[in-house]
């Protein structure tokens, strides 16, 4: 069933951009699609890793992986996630727990997820996250690989991630065979920093004022971006990417939002379909213009010192560590974009992003910035009565709207 | 002129009619039932009836409450935390918080002079801290829901609810009576539970609210109980307008007058 | 030594004690069973673990005692957000984080082993004594014996000699972990001294327990009320926080750190070889006891047992041991709500 679902994805798009509509998004979703595919193919050797993974690594080593949270997205966007998430609860699994988890987890039992050559699971950038995979590993009766990520980039905690990550490769040549080739390792770096480079111009650009980026165009695209790095398709997503911004910024045309109100969304959106982003471009002018997992760029990393690059990269991802720095960064966004308010879905049971609901409020406040806090389960649309969203949303555009301007 | 809001709660559908002055002149309360545009028909025809007047007399309407959108002759619909800062700063000027608890729903709402909203918040999804919470337990207790406005007189504070969580709250209320706690103590319980929750939503908003002027609206604001325990874990004094449920429709109409006035005359192609 | 540096404050069962010991403090553990209102939520979030919030409330309550500083480990999600959530409810008082890793490999053994030479570097700052192998061996020698000592304890009361039975353990427990470990030895030694009642009428069910935060000695005295008797437990608030380091020579801070991370494990540290142990750990644990059954007592909202329950009820299934799994909010109130499914499971052994 998933193995056509996305072949049949794979094909409409592809169709679609012969017919002459073609857009970035269309040609990200049309790598998603192979993606999946990929993964589902039964003859490509997979692995299902933790998010802050390092992909391009593992691409380099010929191994479809991606974050089993991606597989909870999807369902969750095909509208299919209910009956995955009701078989997790058979198994008493409580629904206190994050709905990503609990429908990959049903996703397993059902017998949905391909079996992985190994797994990889990351400290960062939640407890929940490394418990799925460990139980994934159980279930599959596949060997687990753990990478902690440590708080802070000094110079030994740098040095015992490099290290793990030696080890993780040596891990992988045990079970598929296969040796990373030195050359292919230099190619897959000078791609990640080649995609990065494009990833900070995408980011420079959709600073502009107005802003040229719709709130739909960047959903999802930093943290899915990781999955693509090391290869020339990151390369050419995030080239489509920049090239349409600048076109859309050198035409003035921003699209259906006149840009009145800029807003950054905070963690990650919400994945099924819903009226809510729609709903404030055209009745309320206002865009969601940046989210706080998809500006997130890296130092180049050294082709010569490639793990220490990996390593730093792992550990300074804003969401790894402290609430500090992720207060640190958001404000930096919020500062660069211009953001008139933002929006945390909070989303349900996601004791690490939303834990610290209050610190973050408390955080943009300092500058000025107004928070409003959703509380939606960004996954299990079963819980999703859209009033009540509509009603928060439109209360907070009326509030934006007695104001005064905070950057102008 | 007359100008008219209404707002249609999940329990009630109130109706609020101005004239030029802004002076109310009618409202109404009526069950909102299944059935939003009867229950809109019947509240509007009740305040015209109590005015006096006919339908052509009213320049503009505004809708709230989670039914705004389906009031067909509204000029425009705006939220209910909009609604209820403007309305409770015509009936309270100088209120500074508000704090709004209705059947599904419990906020604070920060003010600006004008009635504007500063900063709100929300309760969680569950129905910790709503009136929703209060019908559960009033169920539990079993005692008429409005006779549990002061139930709480007498007791003393010694009995804390600590569940917050509807269905766990309500077996610690059954086994409280088990243990043959006093129902004026088991009361207090579940009305400073309740304060609590509106507390943290307050601190979100502000943390000055020592130094503010408090009130507090919406259906759970005639429950003289609730009042008095958020009052007591505020320290602060907390008004409630007369009639505390008509707040959002009341400040529907005076955004219904101002719009008007601001309304460009049609010009026909 | 120089003691009476004062009081460093802890909240996970990983907290490496001796450490803090031998730089002169005496630990303290911020249990989340003290009454005081409940304000966590303001600045964390409402659906965050209910001992993270109760910390917490005590802290922004004023209810602790003087602390010279802080230590919070990174053992899962929450704990991390209550060292951010402490920072802003203690502007500019001592507080650390150390990480902890949640495998233990030989490399991570070692990271944690740096951890842990960077906390003895914070405690110096914080005005504590220079660490060296002698005074680290010599704290970690105290608190072996307190771990000897409740061995001895938990024996007493499976024999149904030890008056005021897991109850009194747990109280016991709590003492010792805001108490020096002087004093933990002096009472632990008169405890053991004191010999129960003879009981009349019929023994309880020999129960494993296992879960997380269950510090209430009331909850104890529940159990055995229901008909449960309580042989062994693993717990944060138990067993866990006490159990032996091996010394064996070589690097003090190694062996610390080894057999920190060694230790019967909280189910946010697992072992990669062996994914999904904890069931049949659980279920291993159980039958050595002689437990007819088991129960978990788990903290809401805990992302780690939560995704390892399933897996705990598959193992025990397996074994055909009964498992009764109990969830709880810190709160005396809600483990009084969990009395009638004790009592009809133990009706169900008996």
């Amino acid at each position: 069933m998933m193995k056509e679902y996305f072949t049949d994805l794979e094909e409409g798009i592809q169709g679609a951009i012969r017919g002459g509509n073609s857009s970035p998004k269309k040609f990200y979703t049309l790598e998603l699609a192979r993606l999946g595919r990929r993964l589902y193919s039964g003859t490509d050797a997979i692995a299902w890793c933790g998010i802050t993974a390092p992909f391009d690594l593992l691409n380099a080593m010929g191994v479809t992986s991606c974050f089993v949270e991606f597989i909870g997205a999807m369902l969750a966007s095909t509208g299919v996630v209910g009956s995955f998430i009701e078989e997790t609860d058979h198994t008493g699994y409580s629904s206190d727990a994050c709905s990503y988890h609990r429908s990959v987890s049903g996703a397993a039992i059902k017998g949905m997820m391909p079996v992985p050559e190994f797994l990889i699971g990351t400290t960062n950038p939640c407890s929940g996250g490394l418990a799925v995979l460990e139980n994934l590993a159980c279930r599959f009766g596949k060997e687990l690989f753990v990478l902690h990520i440590p708080q802070n980039d000094s110079a030994g905690n740098v040095r015992f991630l490099a290290d793990q990550m030696r080890e993780m490769v040596a891990f992988v040549s045990r079970i598929t065979g296969r040796k990373l080739d030195n050359d292919l390792l230099r190619k897959t770096v000078e791609n990640s920093n080649r995609a990065c480079g494009i990833m900070r111009e995408i980011f420079a650009l959709a600073r502009h004022v107005p802003s040229p980026a719709a709130s739909r165009d960047l959903s999802n695209f930093g943290i899915v971006m990781a999955l693509f790095l090391g290869g020339e398709q990151a390369v050419a997503i995030a080239g489509a990417y920049r090239d349409e911004f600048r076109r859309r910024i050198d035409a003035g045309d921003y699209g259906k939002s006149g840009g009145k109100f800029r807003l950054l969304w905070i963690q990650n959106r919400i994945q099924f379909r819903h009226g809510l982003e729609k709903m404030l471009e055209e009745e309320y002018g206002t865009s969601i213009i940046v989210d706080e997992l998809n500006d997130i760029t890296w130092d180049d990393i050294d082709p010569e010192n490639p793990y220490d690059g990996f390593a730093r990269r792992s550990i300074s991802i804003p969401f790894n560590g402290t609430m500090a720095r992720r207060v640190e960064h958001l404000k930096k966004l919020a500062r660069e974009y211009r953001i008139d308010g933002a929006v945390n879905p909070c989303n349900w049971g996601c004791r690490q992003g939303t834990g610290a609901r209050g610190l973050i409020e408390n955080g943009l406040k300092e500058i000025g910035v107004p928070v409003l806090n959703l509380e939606v389960d960004c996954v299990d649309s079963r819980k999703f009565t859209e009033g009540q969203f509509r009603t928060r949303l439109e209360a907070f555009m009326e509030m934006l709207a007695t104001r005064p301007p905070l950057w102008r | 002129m007359y100008y008219l809001g209404i707002d249609i709660g999940s329990l009630s559908c109130d109706a609020v009619l101005i004239n030029g002055g802004s002076t109310i002149v009618a409202s109404a309360v009526v069950p909102t039932g299944a059935r939003n545009r009867e229950a809109i028909a019947r509240a509007t025809d009740e305040v015209l009836r109590i005015a006096g007047i006919a339908r052509a007399d009213v320049a503009a309407v505004v809708s709230t409450g989670y039914g705004r959108d389906r009031v067909e002759e509204r000029l425009s619909s705006v939220t209910e935390i909009t609604c209820h800062a403007r309305g409770i700063t015509a009936l309270l000027p100088g209120t500074q918080l508000l704090i709004d608890i209705g059947g599904q729903d419990s906020k604070a709402i920060l003010l600006g002079k004008e009635g504007n909203v500063i900063d709100f918040a929300m309760n969680d999804k569950c129905a910790a801290g709503t009136g929703r919470f209060l019908e559960a337990m009033a169920r539990a207790l079993q005692v008429d829901i409005d006779d549990m406005a002061d139930m709480d007189i007498g007791a003393e504070g010694k009995q804390s609810i600590s569940s917050m969580c509807t269905v766990f709250a309500e077996s610690e209320v059954v086994s409280l009576i088990a243990d043959g706690a006093p129902v004026n103590e088991i009361v207090m319980g579940l009305n400073r539970a309740i304060a609590a929750r509106i507390l943290s939503l307050v601190k979100r908003t502000t943390l000055q609210y020592p130094d503010m002027k408090v009130a507090m609206s919406g259906g759970v604001a005639r429950n003289a109980g609730v009042v008095r325990a958020i009052s007591f874990l505020m320290d602060r004094e907390v008004s409630v307008p007369k009639k505390p449920d008509t707040v959002g429709a009341l400040g529907a109409a005076m955004i219904a007058k101002e719009k008007n006035a601001s309304r460009r005359p049609v010009v026909s192609a | 030594m120089n003691r009476n540096k004062g009081v460093i404050g802890f909240a996970c069962a990983y907290t490496p004690l001796p450490l803090i010991h031998a730089a002169g403090f005496q630990p303290y553990r911020v249990l989340p069973n003290v009454d005081c209102p409940d304000q966590a939520g303001h600045l964390l979030h409402d659906n965050l673990c209910p001992h993270v919030k109760r910390v917490l409330d005590r802290a922004m309550s004023g209810l602790l005692p003087d602390l010279k500083g802080m230590v919070f480990m990174n053992s899962c999600d929450s704990m991390r957000r209550l060292y951010d959530a402490w920072k802003a409810a203690r502007v500019g008082r001592n507080v650390v984080l150390v990480d902890l890793p949640a495998v233990a490999t030989d490399s991570s053994i070692k990271f944690f082993r740096d951890e842990l030479e960077g906390l003895s570097r914070t405690l110096e700052r914080w005005d504590g004594a220079v660490i060296d192998e002698a005074s680290l061996a010599g704290s970690i020698g105290l608190y072996n014996r307190i771990s000897a000592l409740f061995t001895e304890l938990r024996g007493k009361a499976n024999r149904s000699a030890l008056k005021g039975d897991s109850a009194k353990l747990q109280e016991a427990y709590n003492r010792a972990s805001i108490s020096s470990p002087e004093d933990c030895i002096d009472f632990l030694e008169a405890l053991l001294k004191e010999d129960a009642d003879i009981q009349q009428g019929e023994a309880g069910v020999p129960v494993y327990l296992f879960g997380n935060m269950l510090p209430e000695p009331e909850a104890f005295a529940l159990f055995e009320s229901c008909g449960a008797r309580i042989v062994s437990d693993d717990l944060c608030t138990g067993s866990r926080l006490f159990s032996a380091i091996e010394t064996g020579g070589g690097d003090m801070l190694l062996n610390l750190a080894r057999g920190i991370l060694e230790r019967p494990a909280c189910a946010r540290t697992f072992s990669a070889e062996r994914p999904g142990s904890l069931g049949d750990d659980v279920a291993a644990a159980a039958k050595k006891t002689g437990a007819r059954g088991v129960i978990g007592y788990t903290a809401k909202f805990c992302d780690p047992y939560i995704a390892r329950l399933p897996g705990v009820r598959e193992s025990l299934k397996r074994e055909g041991i009964p498992l009764l799994l109990l969830e709880g909010d810190c709160t005396l109130r809600s483990i009084g709500q969990h009395k009638t499914r004790i009592q009809a499971f133990v009706e169900m052994m008996r």
